[in-house]
């Protein structure tokens, strides 16, 4: 149903709330739609790759961020900026390898669950928020960076803190950030 | 899976482009589960309600309005305070019936439909119906029994969107809101 984003004038900064219980009902139809926990995150995770490859547009127009010369800095770009607009938190990057190449953002505080105390009952599987995963990966692949997005941990399963884990796929060719990669 | 929110220390706001696209596919995934668009209206009209059950309370709480003395003021709560806060949008507020009891919002920008247009085999789709089970609601919990319709919509070549907001009584009981 959807048309190529155009720039409306008036730039809408508005609560979450509304937002969050939207997300909510989003999750709620989708575990009434698969029985299986995997299917409602794959589906979850889909429908975020769908957002996350219109959202960056808006993010490049309103952002004005430069091009990025590692993958740690997009990271920290995805954390401080991209993050800070869209869910008004900043996560903490951390880089878990000597490549350089995997990050995770670590979300002390993470919104869209803020009016969920629990997972359903028989729903111990579930990636509650793995729209983000999506929208992440979603995002970086129309910046031409293929990358895995998953969660490590989440509080909603007991963890002590919510971790998604990022990962590029690709070794980084500085020449090649943002520019079709060759096959 | 819910329960009362529990204020961080984190940014209240965000830009309104993720919940536009989000939303977006809460009804697609509609679409595909109902056949038909009056079921997916009822579907979104349903879930509103809920939703507007548990946000009336972030929102008496964050505006400190007072209680209303009547529709008309409810009226203006509801355009200048609470569609200000929640879409960043303040409808005006039009067609007054005689007796006070219905008016319009009439909506130039509805940032729900910012990346919109409707398939052809979806022309009865009233796209943004969450918000009319969103106001139906939150007013429910406050006392009032209203109904909450789109009667015009830029979706469908309208001129304009507009919401037709009509009282229908006071609810004495303080029954808790079941959910739908």
């Amino acid at each position: 149903m959807s048309r190529p984003a155009h720039r409306k004038p008036g730039y809408h900064k508005t609560n979450k709330d509304l937002f969050v219980l939207t997300y909510g009902a989003l999750v709620a139809q989708l575990c009434k739609d698969y029985e299986k926990d995997e299917d409602v995150n794959k589906y979850l995770d889909e429908m975020g790759y769908g957002v996350g490859t219109r959202l960056v547009e808006d993010f490049l127009a309103r952002s004005c961020v430069r091009r990025c010369h590692s993958y740690s800095e997009i990271v920290n770009i995805i954390a401080q900026v991209a993050f800070k607009m869209y869910l008004g938190i900043t996560p903490n990057v951390t880089c878990n390898n000597s490549s350089r190449n995997e990050f995770s953002l670590i979300l002390d505080k993470n919104p869209l669950v803020e009016f969920v105390e629990e997972l359903p009952t028989g729903r111990s599987s579930l990636c509650y928020c793995n729209l983000l995963c999506g929208i992440i990966r979603g995002a970086l692949e129309m910046v031409h960076l293929a990358a895995d997005v998953t969660f490590l941990q989440d509080r909603l399963k007991g963890d002590s803190v919510t971790e998604i884990g990022i990962k590029f796929l690709k070794k980084l060719d500085k020449k090649n950030i943002g520019r079709k990669n060759e096959k | 899976m819910s329960r009362q929110s529990n204020r961080g220390t984190e940014s209240k706001k965000m830009s309104s482009e993720l919940f536009t696209l989000t939303y977006g596919a809460l009804v697609t995934q509609l679409c595909k589960d109902y056949e038909n668009d009056e079921d997916v209206n009822k579907q979104l009209d349903k879930m509103g309600y809920n939703i507007g059950v548990r946000l009336i309370e972030d929102f008496l709480a964050r505006s400190n309005v007072g209680r209303c003395h009547d529709f008309r003021e409810t009226a203006d709560v509801i355009a200048k305070v609470a569609f200000k806060m929640y879409l960043g949008i303040t409808p005006s507020i039009t067609n007054w019936s005689p007796a006070g009891d219905e008016f319009s919002l009439i909506l130039e920008n509805n940032p729900l439909v910012d990346f919109v247009e409707l398939p052809d085999n979806h022309s009865s789709l009233i796209y943004s119906n969450l918000l009319c089970g969103v106001l139906r609601g939150a007013l429910e919990m406050v006392q009032m029994a209203v109904e909450a319709k789109f009667v015009q919509d830029t979706l469908k070549g309208d001129s304009v969107t507009e919401i037709r907001m009509r009282f229908i009584r006071r609810i004495e009981d303080n029954l808790p809101a079941g959910e739908e």
